[in-house]
């Protein structure tokens, strides 16, 4: 389970269980989300139960689980309640016992099998159209989108000039400042988190937004996941015929083509091609490392193509524009080539990166996914020493902290001043305090507050 | 600050599990199979097997999976088909696997556009049907009347080299062949980079009677236990000391269902969990383990045995030839070691030969050492 997955998990897990219910009527969503959302041990307890005749009683479950990985194991259980693919059962001698849910099972069994005549994998176009699109036509055409949006994100800041690209469409505008990445003309922080993800990351946290967008469009939030889990189970370069797609699916397609994830010849097309980044939103950074790096920055950049050195310099093999829009937000870019930029990481470079809202923790991170794989060679990738100096030239900024709250002084007594800062302490809300001044700090009012209610009530009885 | 603050606690832990590669080792035999017809025919058997390998490819994004037959004749792959060899076939497909068949352009096999089957299950699926039937037809009497039993240390040995293939072209630095080259030639230097690929062999079989590859086959598992790769055996049928000794010595799982039917299920719980989950899960494994050895003279299953003092190989009998060792050629001195035997050991033979080993001292001991495969003419 790769980094990118836990927001669509954390999006799944607090959806309503009527929602889920539809969902595991599709047998390509059960699948994708058996492959990519579960912890690796829950698929173990999913697979036993498959194709167990009766319930599973807890008491075997817990036997079959060995004594010290009850931790994870409660883990996995704890997930798959909540995604109510589980279900436990009361016998009648009150026996725990453990099933699947009945449509999730009966949706996983027709998957494995290709039984059924769901019709959920994809209706492949037969039509010989001659003006078939290739592969890489796909990628550059998906590249250019997705691109596009990045550009617009970052472009601003860095005062890039977006070459050769065209704006983007006014739908994804207003989607990308719903999601909070822009702001009055502006990249948010959460923009910064957003940019400097891989592509698999970025593309499920827009798709994330542009989800919880989705009532708001009168659109079915089932439909637009089963679409999206569809997608990630078809073939690059075949065509799908759109005959056997929901209205919102056939609206969603528009959003989708824009952002670069399918790829229709015309608005009217009958049928519709998924770009690399689609067939990749249900596999792991190990698809991702050979197909959607590609995506990102042209071939050059398709693997990593950062070197770090200990000396804080930064060799960026890659002649895409984006990138080194990004790489100029946190390093002092001193020279380009035509496949290559290079540079320095300064205490300067990383505080005005801070300025701008990004933390060290997003640098180091995208410094570390895009390592070149000369670098992967060793582990950790970066020298540990750039590591902590980014940190610590971070934390030179961060002296001072701030934080609301409540100001608690004037204690008549020693002994009620030790009462209540030992209350706030045990709920939680205790900040700071000072013995000889009698006062102390709480960030929050309520539950101090409700005691000096309380406290006063009773003196006055 | 000592503020609790519960934004802070949900960092998750990502736990990168490494692909696991599966090789299957499916015994053909077809006298063994004929033989379990009735309760378990090979359709339903592969049918199941096929299920079982979809869970497995949708375990992990990276999991991967070769099948191999072993046949009364020969051993041969079922999954990914293999083509003459040609130098630029190790592109690597979708799932990540050697594609021994090429790119994914390659039509010897067609897959029909099934809107009801995700894309990869349908590859592997229809390319293991059509090869196996394509073995099936190859079959003839001729083969039949040979032999019957099955040549599982060819198989195996198959799925080793597959298996060491795989790891190589799997791990991060894939473009430099040099660097390849190195890792063969000194496997232990270089082992904490080439742990990505969690690689396990899973062994169907239904025939008896091993004991005539018993050399082979034990290579091959030592081979396996030094790669540190676990075989599992499902024993559908026929009960062979070698196989258990196999998954005893690689940490794999063992087992024996009563009710071959359930094969699906017993495929699901026991054998899919892969090296990761298994360590937080309780495996069946074999308990009592025959450790008995097959002499390299007639092949037999030997309670007690003559070994050679210079290369250590077995013998069930002191009459060697010249009074030479069949492996290494050093003189052997047998006769002498018979002639002075301890009070104990010639009774225990007696017995073992009298009633066919029904009632030996190891542990384990039910399973008949000379359970032939019935013949099925």
């Amino acid at each position: 389970m790769s980094a990118s997955s836990f927001q669509a998990l954390d999006y799944l897990e607090q959806l309503p269980v009527q929602t889920h219910r539809k969902l595991y009527e599709q047998p390509s969503t059960v699948l994708a989300i058996f492959r990519c959302m579960l912890p690796h041990l829950a698929k173990s307890i999913v697979m036993a139960l498959l194709y167990m005749p009766t319930p599973f009683p807890a008491t075997d479950l817990d036997a079959w689980f060995r004594a010290e990985s009850t931790q994870t194991k409660r883990g996995a259980m704890f997930i798959l309640e909540k995604l109510h693919i589980i279900v436990q059962k009361q016998d009648d001698a009150r026996q725990l016992s453990y099933e699947l849910y009945p449509s999730f099972a009966s949706s996983l069994r027709q998957a494995l099998e290709g039984s059924g005549s769901h019709r959920s994998f994809g209706v492949p176009s037969h039509k010989t159209e001659e003006r078939r699109v290739s592969v890489d036509f796909l990628d550059s055409y998906s590249q250019r989108q997705w691109e596009n949006i990045l550009f617009y994100l970052v472009g601003g800041t860095v005062g890039f000039r977006n070459a050769g690209g065209q704006d983007i469409g006014s739908g994804t505008k207003s989607l990308l400042q719903m999601a909070g990445f822009f702001n009055h003309g502006r990249i948010t922080q959460e923009g910064f988190t957003f940019v400097l993800r891989d592509t698999n990351a970025q593309v499920w946290s827009l798709l994330v937004a542009y989800l919880r967008n989705a009532p708001q469009q009168r659109m079915s939030e089932t439909d637009i996941l089963n679409f999206l889990f569809m997608l990630g189970s078809l073939e690059l370069g075949q065509d799908y015929s759109t005959a056997t797609l929901s209205a919102t699916q056939l609206q969603m397609l528009e959003d989708l083509a824009e952002f670069g994830i399918i790829y229709r010849s015309h608005k009217s097309a009958s049928t519709f091609y998924p770009t690399r980044l689609a067939v990749t939103l249900t596999s792991d950074a190990g698809a991702l490392s050979q197909g959607a790096g590609s995506a990102t920055g042209g071939g050059s950049t398709a693997k990593g193509f950062i070197i770090v050195e200990t000396n804080y310099r930064i060799y960026a093999y890659t002649n895409s524009l984006l990138q080194i829009a990004i790489l100029s937000l946190f390093t002092h870019l001193r020279t380009r080539f035509p496949n290559l930029v290079s540079g320095k990481i300064t205490r300067r470079s990383i505080g005005r990166a801070i300025a701008y809202g990004i933390t060290s923790a997003q640098v180091i991170e995208y410094l570390d996914t895009h390592a070149h794989p000369q670098m992967q060679k060793t582990k950790p990738f970066l020298p540990p020493t750039v590591m902590d100096q980014i940190r610590l030239w971070e934390y030179e900024r961060e002296r001072m902290e701030t934080s609301q709250g409540f100001l608690m002084r004037d204690f008549t007594s020693e002994i009620s001043y030790k009462e209540y800062v030992q209350y706030a302490k045990d709920n939680g809300v205790f900040v700071w305090q000072n013995d000889k001044q009698r006062m102390f700090f709480i960030d929050s009012i309520e539950v101090v507050g409700a005691k000096i209610k309380r406290d006063r009530q009773k003196t006055r009885a | 600050m000592n503020a609790i603050d519960a934004s802070d606690h949900h960092e998750r832990v990502d736990e990168t599990v490494p692909p696991s590669l599966l090789a299957i080792v499916l015994d053909t035999n077809p006298h063994a199979w004929a033989h379990l017809s009735s309760t378990l025919p090979l359709a339903t058997a592969l049918a199941n097997l096929l299920v079982f390998i979809n869970a497995h490819l949708a375990s992990g994004n990276g999991n991967s999976v070769a099948v191999i037959a072993s046949h009364s004749n020969k051993s041969c792959f079922l999954y990914p088909t293999p083509t003459p060899a040609s130098p630029q076939s190790r592109h690597s497909a979708a799932n990540g696997d050697v594609e021994m068949n090429g790119t994914a352009d390659n039509t010897s096999y067609s897959v029909q556009d099934n809107p009801n089957k995700y894309r990869p299950f349908a590859n592997v699926e229809t390319a293991i049907l059509s090869n196996f039937a394509k073995l099936m037809e190859g079959t003839k009497e001729s083969h039949l009347a040979a032999t019957p039993t099955t040549l599982i240390g060819g198989a195996l040995s198959l799925a080793l080299s597959y298996i060491a293939k795989a790891t190589l072209v799997n791990s991060p630095t894939t473009s430099n062949t040099e660097e390849a080259m190195l890792a063969i030639a000194d496997p232990e230097a270089t082992r904490t980079s080439y742990v990505s690929l969690a690689s396990r062999i899973l062994i169907v079989s239904v025939s008896g009677d091993l004991a005539n590859q018993y050399i082979p086959v034990m290579n091959s598992i030592f081979a396996a236990q030094r790669k540190r790769i676990p075989i599992d055996i499902l024993k559908l049928a026929g009960d062979t000391v070698l196989l258990q000794q196999a998954s005893d010595a690689t940490g794999g799982v063992y087992m024996k269902p009563e009710r071959p039917e359930g094969l699906l299920q017993y495929l699901m719980m026991a054998f899919l969990p892969d090296p990761t989950a298994r360590r937080s899960l309780v495996m069946p494994s074999a308990g009592g383990v025959d450790f008995r050895a097959a002499c390299f003279c007639h092949r037999k299953v030997v309670d007690i045995g003559f070994v050679c003092s210079v290369c250590l190989s077995i013998f069930c009998t002191a009459d060697l030839p010249d009074n030479l060792c069949l492996t290494c050629g050093s003189y052997l001195s047998l006769r002498a070691a018979e002639s002075n035997p301890p009070a104990l050991i010639p009774r225990k033979k007696k017995k073992k030969k009298r009633v066919g080993g029904t009632d030996s001292a190891t542990p384990g001991g039910s399973t008949p050492a000379g359970s032939n495969t019935p013949m099925h003419a």
